[in-house]
């Protein structure tokens, strides 16, 4: 009578999970497994996609230097993004570590607000600022520096700014979290052992931190690749990323292309997570690698 | 242990539970008549808690059958058995008052609210906590928060009450006081009790039974007074208080008695079938029922003293024995030259006749 | 030592600047009482919040978006705190699986869960309106699942097993029980999903249609069509307030501890 027993208690557990589980399976796996079906079809006028079986619309990607630029593009304001936080995101989790915790609080409230403002807000954000009668060009022409209003906007440099801006509390939160974890009497040992400041954070904060690190760049890599709005309004038509090219291949309702680049964005997305971990091995902190 | 089935309140017939490779309980068979008060007793991991949570029915017996009251519960899922339980952490609701958390059980089992209330404040009387009915648990002591959890388990009026170390996390002096409140408050309602705790002391306070357990199996169960002077295995002896161990042989009969050896003196010991003549056997004696007197060549077993521990009631001399073995021997400070040996001096160490007792291994 | 500490305090004031300053500008703007930004601002002035009321494509993006939001919350709560329950009392390599795949929609870019749902909506024949809560539900499950699951690995288990010595049904208990005392981590994911939802853009970008717009959408359609137009800030303001308002009340009800994640 054991497995009547066993069977019984697992349903109520079942009964849990099902309904997330099922939607789940509806609404995210299968439509995504139905996207990669589409993106090995030929394209059709009339249907959703043709009958015939492709990897032409990869392979068309893989070959075309048009689509190799903007991936490359895509890469580097990724890269740039990620890094650039990181840098500017360290000190600023050092500085939160160290303080008392209801401070430190208060602080995590004002870097969680700007992530719930929409994107499109904080692009905007740059576009009053940098724009042609934007706040920086009315200063100057105020001032009598300049006549004309510069072009600061639509370039790739101002994307990375933008983003970068955009993404930054995400990389201080993974930081201040990872720093959190590193034992306080660690560091301290180390001094003890004759590390002076520079040095214990050399060899015991910063390699404490990387599970921090590297889930912190992570997200934003991730983040700035899916970043159609910023992209679009800071960057104009003449930065075009992967992520736009995806929309416009989208609106042309050829599906199987469209599907491809998304698939596409999506290797490059999980390849480049695959690099960093490999390469960061976060996991040789948490006590498994 | 004895008792007809039918009459015991609570029943495991060969229980086993295993977690994994791991055995928690192993073959476990105990009847509990009703109204006792049964302790499980034994150090960490030897299955007390897994018991008690198999009775509760927050485990499942991985083999056997468990009964209350008669009837097979098995299959019956821990919310519709007849029972109720103190935690070690009292796991009051916070977010109810004391009143509410008393009343929870009652409102399960669907008392109108004038029956409720009144039972209510009649446990609260009981425990002493009368008046406390609208205040939150945050806001009570320790030995508070412990009688609510109390009041909240009897007021049911369950088959079997259950309790997890309940006292295990109070002061010595709360935990002396619940001790005696508990075991009263039990007398006085007569329900059958299943407590659990590693203390000793506690365990033979409060109870009418106490079970040793080791290793998921039951030494011995007895009552208090059987397990320490007849400790039916050398865990038992050796869990409950101290003991001197000599191993002899057996020398003789002399009717119910069995005469035997231990070195140059010669103890009694109720005679039991499987005792092989001249064979050898091994016996214990508590450290207080050896009297210590000044070194006699013809009575009294040889020993000399190593060291002597003064404790205001009771001096504790560890003596060497002729062979070389460990003894322990309590003496009562009757008056202040009672026992006036010091390291290096030798003695004679007289057993109280019918105070040794037989070892079986285990 | 004191230039090092100097340094670090500099980074530190850039990092807020740059995080907070263009929200800031933004807030600004929208109390400008002419078409375009003069500093120091020479006035105050509503007019651009009286603007974005008269126009009814505005009002609209606001309450469907108010609309959308609701109900996904509402949804991704109910979901989440499913997934929860399994998640925080099972064992077993099930159980990381499940828990990889339903906080997943975290990390996956979120403009291919669009697209892939526009596809799959296409195909299937489904509205646009609930299709596009659909998609907001999937996207704040996560954010409810992670603090209902911490309140639920804080939560006392021994409180379940004494309602269930008392007679509860594991039903019962959940509800008189569990439940009230979860209810922060309940709280507190469920304004997550509210908020994610109403700025969300990525799948909104596809999942919109004509009559069915959100306010980001609509703000975002603005700028690129008519260029800067200072009702968009005034439309900002309105969000961010929302915003401030949602996120304080979060701290009077929760604290933080569960949100650092």
């Amino acid at each position: 009578m054991e497995w009547v027993r066993c069977f019984t208690r697992n349903r109520w557990a079942w009964a849990l999970v099902l309904p997330p589980l099922l939607f789940f399976l509806a609404f995210f796996v299968g439509p995504l497994l139905y996207l990669f079906f589409v993106s090995l079809h030929v394209e059709s006028q009339t249907e959703l996609y043709g009958s015939r079986l492709t990897l032409d619309n990869y392979l068309r990607v893989a070959g075309d230097p048009f689509y190799l630029l903007i991936i490359r593009r895509t890469l580097t304001a990724g890269l740039a993004v990620s890094g650039l936080s990181l840098l500017i995101g360290y000190p600023v989790a050092l500085t939160m570590v160290r303080m008392p915790a209801s401070r430190r609080s208060v602080f995590l409230m004002v870097l969680l607000f700007p992530l719930m403002v929409s994107n499109v807000i904080r692009a905007y954000g740059w576009i009053a600022i940098l724009g042609r009668r934007g706040v920086v060009n009315n200063l100057l022409r105020d001032g009598g520096l300049i006549q004309a209003p510069l072009p600061l906007l639509y370039s790739v440099e101002t994307v990375v700014v933008g983003l970068l801006t955009i993404l930054l509390p995400y990389m201080i939160i993974c930081l201040v979290n990872a720093l959190l974890t590193v034992d306080r009497t660690l560091e301290e040992a180390a001094q003890a052992l004759g590390a002076g400041p520079l040095r214990t954070f050399l060899h015991v904060t910063l390699p404490l931190s990387t599970p921090g690190i590297a889930s912190g760049l992570l997200l934003v890599f991730l983040l700035t690749l899916s970043a159609y709005v910023t992209v679009q309004l800071l960057g104009g038509p003449q930065s075009k990323m992967l992520v736009g090219l995806v929309y416009d291949a989208v609106m042309t309702f050829i599906w199987p292309r469209a599907a491809a680049l998304a698939f596409i964005l999506l290797g490059i997305s999980l390849g480049v997570t695959t690099l960093m971990l490999k390469g960061l091995r976060p996991q040789r902190v948490q006590g498994q690698g | 242990m004895t008792g007809a089935f039918a009459e015991a309140d609570v029943a495991l017939r060969g229980v086993t539970k295993s977690f994994g490779p791991v055995v928690a309980v192993d073959d476990l068979t105990l009847e509990i008549p009703r109204g006792i008060f049964l302790s499980l007793l034994g150090p960490s991991g030897c299955g007390k808690t897994t018991t008690l949570r198999l009775i509760a029915g927050f485990e499942q017996p991985s083999q056997g059958d468990i009964f209350i009251r008669g009837q097979r519960v098995n299959l019956v899922p821990a919310y519709r058995r007849d029972f109720s339980m103190v935690f070690q952490n009292f796991a009051l609701f916070p977010h109810m008052t004391v009143a509410n958390n008393v009343a929870f059980g009652l409102r399960m089992r669907r008392l109108p609210r004038d029956e409720r209330e009144a039972r209510v404040r009649e446990t609260l009387a009981l425990v002493h906590l009368a008046g406390f009915e609208d205040r939150y648990p945050r806001q009570l002591s320790g030995g508070q928060q412990q009688r609510v959890a109390l009041a909240r388990a009897i007021v049911v009026r369950p088959a079997v009450l259950l309790l997890d170390e309940p006292l295990g996390s109070l002061d010595r002096k709360l935990r002396e006081e619940m001790q005696v409140e508990l075991r009263q408050l039990q007398q006085e309602i007569g329900i059958t009790t299943v407590f659990v705790t590693h203390d000793q002391e506690e365990a033979l306070t409060l109870s009418d039974r106490v079970a040793i357990m080791n290793g998921g199996k039951i030494e011995q169960i007895a009552t208090p007074r059987e397990l320490y002077e007849r400790p039916a295995t050398d865990f038992v002896a050796n869990f409950l208080g101290v003991s001197n161990i000599f191993d002899g042989r057996v020398a003789g009969r002399d009717g119910e008695d069995a005469l035997i050896t231990i070195g140059p003196i010669q103890v009694r010991v109720p005679w039991e079938a499987g005792l092989e003549m001249g064979g050898p056997i091994r016996v214990a004696v508590r450290p207080e029922k050896i009297r210590l007197g000044p070194h006699d060549e013809k009575e009294g077993l040889p020993a000399r003293v190593r060291h002597v521990i003064y404790l205001g009631a009771t001096t504790h001399f560890y003596l060497e024995g002729p062979e070389g073995q460990s003894l322990v021997v309590h003496v009562q400070n009757i008056s202040p030259d009672t026992a006036p040996w010091t390291p290096g001096d030798e003695v004679s160490c007289h057993l109280e006749p019918k105070s040794v007792f037989v070892l079986r291994k285990g | 030592m004191r230039k090092e500490s100097w340094a670090l305090r500099m980074v530190d004031l850039l990092a807020l600047l740059i995080i907070l300053g263009p929200i800031a500008i933004v807030m600004l703007v929208s109390f400008s009482p002419s078409d375009f930004f003069a500093f120091p601002p020479r006035g105050l002035s509503l007019r651009w919040f009286r603007e974005f009321f008269n126009l009814p494509s505005m009002r609209g993006a606001y309450l469907l978006s108010l609309e959308v939001a609701l109900a996904a919350s509402i949804l991704a709560t109910v979901l989440g705190t499913l997934a929860s329950l399994f998640l925080a009392r099972r064992r077993g390599a099930v159980v990381g699986v499940l828990n990889a795949l339903f906080l997943s929609p975290l990390v996956f870019p979120t403009i291919i869960i669009g697209v892939a749902l526009l596809l799959f909506f296409r195909r299937v024949g489904m509205p646009i309106l609930p299709g596009l809560i659909l998609a907001h539900v999937l996207i704040g499950t996560p954010y409810c699942i992670r603090s209902v699951l911490t309140s639920l690995q804080a939560f006392d288990v021994s409180l379940e097993e004494a309602g269930q010595s008392l007679g509860a049904s594991p039903v019962r208990t959940f509800f008189l029980i569990t439940l009230p005392l979860i209810r922060p981590g309940l709280l507190c994911g469920w304004l997550f999903a509210f908020i994610v939802s109403f700025g969300e853009l990525n799948t909104a970008l596809f999942l919109t249609g004509p009559g069915v717009t959100t306010l980001p959408i609509e703000i975002f359609a603005y700028l690129q069509f008519q260029g800067s137009q200072l009702v968009i800030a005034a439309a900002s303001t309105l969000q961010i307030c929302l915003i401030i308002v949602l996120v304080l009340t979060i701290e009077r009800l929760v604290g933080l501890s569960s949100i650092v994640r």
